[in-house]
């Protein structure tokens, strides 16, 4: 399965990542409507879905599933914007805007890596083992 | 299974109205349905600025309604009685917790009063997206009918439907077959139905359904209290569908959905962090409480006799986790509840009437139902207990009340009162499970001595008394009714605040006004009775809001903050209450604080009361408790808790025990717990603004807003 | 001589705040106990020596209302 895989410590948090997610998806250069988040500091942490589909069994109406990659994807028209999922990912990687009334989340699209300048993040096709030990 | 073509080929179509459904804005849509099923009428009406302004929604917009469909002696069979099904500004988002209430208002044949009840499933929330903030239902069918709203079409049919099923579960899922397309759009559909016990049984309910999606079955709750499917019943309504395709999170076009937004991701994240270590309500949901309140000697044993019984553990929370409930299911009534309370046991195969042998789905076992179907009864099979709950459910019978009418009548016979003469050959001893679930299928039937049962415990003590000869002051001591309603499932005996709770109220002993059994008896945070009438006044005001907004109770203080303890009033959970204001605001574009809240509810429970006393009622004579909810009745009672009893004699009285019979103390202890009583109802009187006989004062109305020419007319006969 | 919420309650040699939930049978997992005003830790509650003359509350958070 496709995940979009994180070296924290490379990261040197410029912020190119959150710029090419929100514009890709949202036509918007603003880092709270990326799905990936870097929380600048010290260490720079970079935040973003694992895949670990927590959020899947969440769900009241079925509207997250696994696609054949592996890759968790929300059904935004069978989405009902109640923002469970939100809560209760694991991870916090769930996002939410005022703007849209359903959440989003990273799809593994592998755009953010392709221009990261350090290599901190890049796409890989993990079996669900070692996924588990993310 | 069955062939809802077939079913539906059978309809006759009695009437059809088409409309534009109005959209909603800022939580309201400002048009509300009337059916009438005797003339075959369906209109909608306009919603007025002062009954919005004064009624807010749910609850306030049913006794409005209520009260200006009936006259004073207006009887719940009679044919201008409604029922009327109202959500309220809140009901339909769907980002924060329990919002998808429906309130369900009508005169009981219970109490001849003002019942109201407080119902999950996806009917109020669809309501309003069709369009109508509230639903009258008024007039009595010739025959068996359906009423269908379509609100994607915009329209609405009452048709004859002379073959579905009466019982819930069926009845729920062929119309839910019918009305959907496809297996996906099933979930767009609720029904609400009664049972076949409620075509006779006065404590009759409505099921409310919503389709599971992961289960592939629909599911029910219920609008329990009070005998409402009785009426429904009575009316010869088999069902009310309703569809309502389109679900999204804005739906109620809110006035700041960022508001909405945080508040209800703020608290998916608190369960999700401490529900687990708090009340467990996603496992199991309220059942969580059985052992606890055994515990604390307050689980009701043997018609609340005793608070506490050896076999609980049989029947114990985790009993039903581990064999029964399947768990990690988002088990919400409406989109969004991640409190997800609504639990259930799959494939759970029925030992007894007309469904045995079935694999069902069986929603429970709440705390309720173990209690009053089980302790109290002294039943602790829990696979018996969960059969009795499918029952009561599908037949439509009220499970609090029938717990505590099966516990009363058990008593009776146990005593001798009554024998297997009375109750046509049943061994009715604490603990015959069997006799308890034979009492449900002859209340389906409409015979025997489940027939008299389904009557409810007031009517059954005059039986008692006229045709078996029983000491009526006997029975009016332990039988645990008051207004004509059951009490509900805890011990109030030690906690004087809580007999408050059940006695001063407007529809019965229900706890939902108030539940003060800890704050009151074990922690002792209110100590005077002006604590206790503040706590009397607070509460119930507060809880009554949740009715006016269609909202759930639960999420308000079933999971907490984790620095709720040191906030100043914890048993408030100030945190939540910010987040009920910041959910209002958000939706309406008000600006209300949280006492503006409270003055909101207070309009609308003073409204109750003095429907209440237009009625003849409501007054201080019907607030008094039988005594077996106050303190011991018998002799057997007194001495199973003798050491607390005497020392309360020598702490409290300053009498000496000392040589003296259990009779006679029995006695003194009486005369104390009385007098406590009336004490405690002058405070709260006052604290409510009401007369020491319980009327609402003019001042009092004036000063919340209510001076209502109808409501003085009510009152002024009383000053 | 303690108090325990606010209500007397006899005072032993060595009582701990563990043993005077046992004693009271205070068996309910969301409690508060606070002995003078100070939260006491649940880790601490074996530990904790509850001297005479101490006001003790112990706080169940099943409110209800």
């Amino acid at each position: 399965m496709k995940v979009l895989m994180k070296n924290d410590e490379v990261c040197i948090g410029c912020g190119l990542c959150e710029e090419v997610c929100s514009k890709a998806y949202f036509k918007e250069n603003h880092s709270s409507k990326s799905a990936i988040q870097v929380a600048k500091g010290e260490t720079n942490e970079i935040n973003v879905c694992n895949q670990c589909g927590v959020c899947i069994d969440i769900c009241p109406v079925l509207a997250i599933t696994r696609d054949k990659n592996g890759v968790v994807r929300i059904n935004k028209k069978e989405c009902v914007g109640c923002f469970m999922c939100v809560g209760f990912c694991p991870q916090l990687s769930m996002r939410q805007h005022d703007d849209y009334i359903e959440p989003f989340k990273c799809i593994a699209c592998g755009l953010c890596g392709k221009d990261c300048p350090t290599n901190a993040i890049w796409i890989e096709d993990v079996d669900k083992e070692p996924m588990e030990k993310l | 299974m069955f062939d809802v073509k077939s079913i539906k080929a059978e309809h006759k179509l009695l009437a059809e109205y088409t409309y534009e459904p109005a959209k909603l804005n800022r939580g309201y849509t400002d048009k509300t349905l009337y059916v009438n099923i005797g003339e075959n009428q369906i209109k909608e009406k306009n919603v007025s600025k002062e009954m919005k302004e004064k009624f807010i929604g749910g609850k306030g917009y049913g006794l409005r309604y209520l009260w200006d469909a009936t006259k004073p002696d207006t009887k719940w069979n009679d044919p201008e009685n409604e029922i009327v099904i109202a959500g309220g500004p809140l009901c339909g988002i769907t980002q924060y917790p329990g919002a998808g209430k429906s309130l369900v208002v009508t005169i009981s044949p219970m109490t001849d009063l003002v019942i109201d009840s407080n119902v999950g499933g996806y009917f109020g929330p669809f309501l309003k997206f069709s369009g109508f903030d509230a639903m009258e239902i008024q007039g009595k069918a010739e025959k068996d009918i359906i009423i269908y709203i379509n609100g994607n079409d915009g329209k609405i049919t009452i048709e004859e439907a002379p073959l579905e099923a009466i019982d819930g579960h069926v009845i729920s899922e062929q119309l839910t077959e019918m009305y959907a397309d496809n297996e996906e759009d099933k979930k767009n559909i609720s029904v609400i139905s009664a049972g076949t016990a409620a075509n006779h049984a006065n404590i009759g309910l409505l099921n409310f359904s919503f389709y599971d999606l992961r289960r592939g079955v629909t599911r029910l709750k219920q609008a329990g209290r009070g005998g409402i499917g009785r009426v429904f019943r009575d009316k010869k309504i088999k069902a009310v569908v309703i569809k309502f395709k389109g679900t999204k999170g804005n739906l109620n076009n809110p006035a700041d959905q960022s508001l909405i937004n945080k508040a209800g991701i703020k608290l998916h994240k608190q369960i999700h962090d401490y529900d687990d270590v708090q009340c467990r309500m996603r496992q199991i949901g309220t059942a969580n409480i059985i052992e606890v309140m055994d515990q604390y000697d307050l689980l009701p044993v043997h018609n609340y006799q005793y608070g506490n019984h050896p076999d609980t553990y049989k029947i114990a929370s985790n009993v039903f986790v581990e064999k029964f409930i399947t768990q990690g299911m988002p088990d919400g009534c409406w989109f969004g509840c991640s409190l997800s309370c609504a639990k259930a046991a799959d494939k759970f195969e029925i030992q007894t009437g007309p469904y045995k042998g079935h694999l069902v789905t069986v929603d429970g076992p709440e705390y309720e139902n173990a209690a009053g179907l089980g302790a109290n009864c002294g039943i602790f099979d829990p696979r018996l207990i969960l059969e009795a709950n499918f029952y009561c459910d599908t037949y439509g019978v009220d499970t609090i009340s029938f717990g505590t009418i099966c516990a009363f009548a058990m008593e009776c016979y146990e005593r001798g009162i009554i024998d297997k003469e009375a109750t046509g050959g049943l061994d009715l001893r604490f603990g015959n499970g069997l006799a308890q679930l034979e009492l449900l299928h002859q209340m389906s039937r409409g015979e025997g001595f489940g027939a008299k049962i389904g009557l409810g415990v007031k009517k059954l003590k005059e039986i008692f008394v006229k045709e078996h000869g029983a000491d009526a002051d006997f029975l009016n001591e332990i039988g645990m009714e008051q207004k004509g309603l059951e009490v509900s499932e805890y011990l109030p005996k030690e906690s004087l605040a809580q007999q408050g709770g059940y006695g001063l109220t407007n529809k019965g002993p229900q706890h939902d006004e108030a539940w003060l059994i800890f704050m009151d008896m074990v922690n002792n945070q209110i100590p005077t009775f002006e604590d206790k009438a503040e706590a009397l006044h607070y509460f119930p005001m507060f809880r009554t809001w949740f009715g006016l907004m269609g909202l759930c109770k639960l999420p308000w203080n079933d999971t907490s903050p984790p620095d709720n303890h040191l906030t100043d009033e914890p048993a408030k959970m100030p945190e939540h209450v910010q987040h009920y204001v910041n959910l209002y605001n958000g939706v309406t574009g008000s600006s209300i604080d949280k006492n503006e809240l409270i003055l909101q509810s207070e309009r609308v429970y003073n409204f109750q009361r003095v429907f209440n006393i237009r009625r003849g009622k409501g007054l201080r004579k019907q607030d008094a408790m039988p005594y077996r909810a106050m303190g011991p009745v018998t002799i057997e009672e007194y001495e199973s808790r003798q050491e607390r009893y005497d020392q309360q004699l020598v702490e409290l009285l300053g009498y000496n025990p000392e040589g003296k019979t259990t009779k006679e103390k029995i006695k003194v202890m009486k005369e104390y717990r009385l007098d406590q009583y009336e004490k405690l109802t002058d405070a709260v009187y006052k604290r409510r603004g009401w007369t020491p006989n319980g009327v609402p004062t003019k001042e009092h109305l004036k000063s919340i807003g209510m001076d209502l020419p109808e409501l003085f007319e009510v009152v002024d006969k009383h000053m | 001589m303690i108090k325990v919420n606010t209500k007397d309650f006899e005072w032993e040699e060595g009582l701990t705040v563990q043993r005077l939930l046992d004693k009271k049978k205070y068996t309910f997992t969301k409690i508060i106990v606070k002995i003078n005003g100070n939260i006491i830790n649940k880790e601490d509650y074996d530990s904790t020596i509850i001297n005479d003359g101490d006001d003790v509350k112990v706080i169940h958070l099943l409110a209800g209302g």
